[in-house]
């Protein structure tokens, strides 16, 4: 029932050397086919060293990670056909772009994996639709383009290849407000779409909270929690000691409630609303202090 | 991974070799190997090797330390060392029987295990220069070292300045490698298999978002120089003087002392290189 599921994973940076540092720490948590999983966690939490071994980037010091069942490093050899199928979108993606032409780019997966070049072409136009990049950008070299096209540019790059489970670091980390929109709409219709799951590690707690089913929290290397969005964010306090916040909106409601109000701690400004609404009406409209 | 590999040998310590200048320890040094060459016998590579040893114990530095830098010159001091064993002259020792003209003479003996010596020396006197100062300490005292070639038009200040932030730059950009050659193995690339032709095209995805990068960074790092304006060298000021203490007084004469003993014994014993 888990497409990807890490087991007991531990990775240790250095091991044997004075420098050796445990990253991550026995980890076990599961993804479930189509579902849209947050990761959170403070800088340093081991988010980034977790989701690079779970295409295989990273062999575990000890541990499994199990894709549809399968050990990937049952067959060391064919740990990238593995990559074929977890997707991955490091932070700052636009940094890879290297070939002469934005399509060209876009095939380079594909064509790694041995499609022929029309079967590419395909894809990556296809892939290419999905980030939203028109037609009269793929001839232009990827260096013309302006950051946030750079940006889809990439992602599509990684979309091409079709993979089951799309993994993306901070894929908004300095995007303005209307391209991170932009951005989390398309790779939330891209998995309605193709029906694939998708791994999203942010530092925005707005856009986890807008986006994912369940959020994982890393802490020191730990999977602290793994819950559905709502129920990670009740938890606020605790994540603030984690030196994590939660959405601002689910902080107003979570303060209303210590001081007594019946509210819910809603993910979003519409849900909030809603809980505020009937409690104004109560209290005639206005809270006037004594 | 790549980062593991360590650039620059320095080893962080306070013995009294750290402590010296590293404009008298870069002048020694220079010293040291002109000396080298200059001891033509044993009993005057005998001096030197004493005076290195007497170094090596002061830095401070692990011995092991030490080997290790020689094990990436074994196989040049094997294939020098091999190769005086022929070229000497005295008593045949050793002829092959194929080849009558390859012959090992004692002579040749004595000519390999001076060579094998001398260039061991060699290394171990600029091992203690690059384990005992830092990089930036190394620049600062280029720098200092070469400023009478601005007679010569030489722009002493600026080689300094790009010395050290290349020198800077390294672990950034093997770090950056590192970022680069995740991604595209995640794309599927191929870096590990294949013919050398091969290998080489696999490269480029790579090479061309470093040297982008590198570009980028370039820009990034000129235009905060120029809005701190930075103009050179001209009427600059350093943070971290360079002083001469009595340390260096009596490394000079410690020297000077070893020095005078080679040039003696070169002098009064017979050279040994037959």
């Amino acid at each position: 029932m888990f497409v990807l599921e890490t087991k007991e994973l531990t990775y240790t940076y250095g091991a044997g050397t004075p420098f050796e540092k445990t990253a991550v720490d026995q980890v076990s948590v599961g993804v479930k086919k189509g579902e849209f999983l947050g990761v959170i966690g403070h800088t340093g939490s081991g988010k980034s060293t977790l989701i690079q071994t779970l295409n295989g980037l990273l062999r575990p010091t000890s541990g499994t990670v199990l894709l549809n069942g399968k050990d990937i490093w049952a067959e060391p050899k064919k740990i990238r056909a593995v990559r074929f199928q977890v997707g991955m979108v490091f932070q700052y993606p636009e940094h890879q772009l290297f070939e002469e032409t934005v399509l060209k780019d876009i095939c380079f997966g594909p064509g790694n994996m041995g499609l022929s070049r029309p079967e590419a072409e395909a894809r990556a136009r296809r892939a290419a639709e999905f980030v939203g990049l028109g037609e009269e950008l793929l001839n232009k070299s990827p260096f013309e383009l302006s950051g946030g096209q750079k940006r889809r540019a990439a992602i599509a790059g990684v979309i091409a290849m079709d993979p089951d489970v799309l993994v993306l670091d901070e894929p908004t980390a300095g995007l303005d407000p209307r391209g991170r929109d932009t951005l989390l709409n398309q790779i939330s219709e891209y998995r309605k779409k193709r029906g694939s799951t998708v791994v999203l590690v942010s530092h925005s707690m707005e856009d986890i909270a807008r986006c994912a089913d369940r959020v994982l929290v890393m802490d020191g290397g730990r999977a602290v929690m793994l819950d559905r969005t709502d129920r990670v964010f009740a938890r606020g306090r605790e994540l603030e000691t984690m030196g994590l916040r939660v959405p601002q909106i689910t902080s107003i409601l979570l303060t209303l409630r210590e001081k007594g109000y019946p509210v819910h701690p809603v993910l979003t400004v519409d849900q909030a609303v809603e809980e505020l609404r009937p409690l104004l009406k109560k209290e005639g409209g206005v809270r006037h202090d004594p | 991974m790549i980062r593991d590999i360590t650039l620059g040998q320095y080893i962080p310590g306070r013995s009294l070799i750290h402590r010296m200048d590293p404009r008298v320890k870069i002048a020694l040094t220079f010293v040291f190997i002109v000396f080298l060459f200059i001891a033509s016998n044993f009993e005057g590579l005998l001096m030197m090797v004493a005076l290195m040893f007497l170094i090596l114990f002061l830095s401070g530095v692990p011995l092991s330390q030490y080997f290790r830098s020689l094990k990436a010159i074994l196989f040049i001091v094997l294939f020098t060392g091999v190769l005086n064993l022929f070229y000497g002259g005295g008593r045949v020792v050793w002829r092959c029987p194929f080849f009558p003209v390859m012959q090992i003479t004692d002579g040749g003996i004595g000519n390999a295990v001076f060579i094998s010596i001398r260039i061991v020396s060699l290394i171990l006197f600029s091992s203690v220069l690059t384990f005992t100062t830092s990089p930036t300490e190394l620049t600062d005292a280029l720098e200092r070292l070469m400023k009478p070639l601005k007679v010569f038009h030489v722009k002493v200040h600026e080689i300094a300045m790009m010395m050290t932030i290349a020198l800077r730059f390294v672990p950034t950009l093997l770090e950056e490698t590192d970022k680069i050659m995740s991604a595209q193995k995640a794309r599927g690339a191929d870096l590990e298999s294949g013919g050398v032709m091969q290998r080489i095209r696999a490269l480029v995805p790579i090479l061309i978002p470093l040297f982008v990068s590198s570009f980028r960074r370039a820009y990034d790092l000129a235009m905060a120089m120029e809005c701190r304006c930075y103009h050179g060298g001209e009427g600059r000021t350093k943070m971290k003087q360079l002083h001469m203490t009595g340390l260096d007084a009596a490394a000079v004469a410690c020297t000077a002392v070893f020095c005078g003993a080679v040039i003696f014994c070169a002098a009064y014993f017979p050279a040994s290189l037959r």
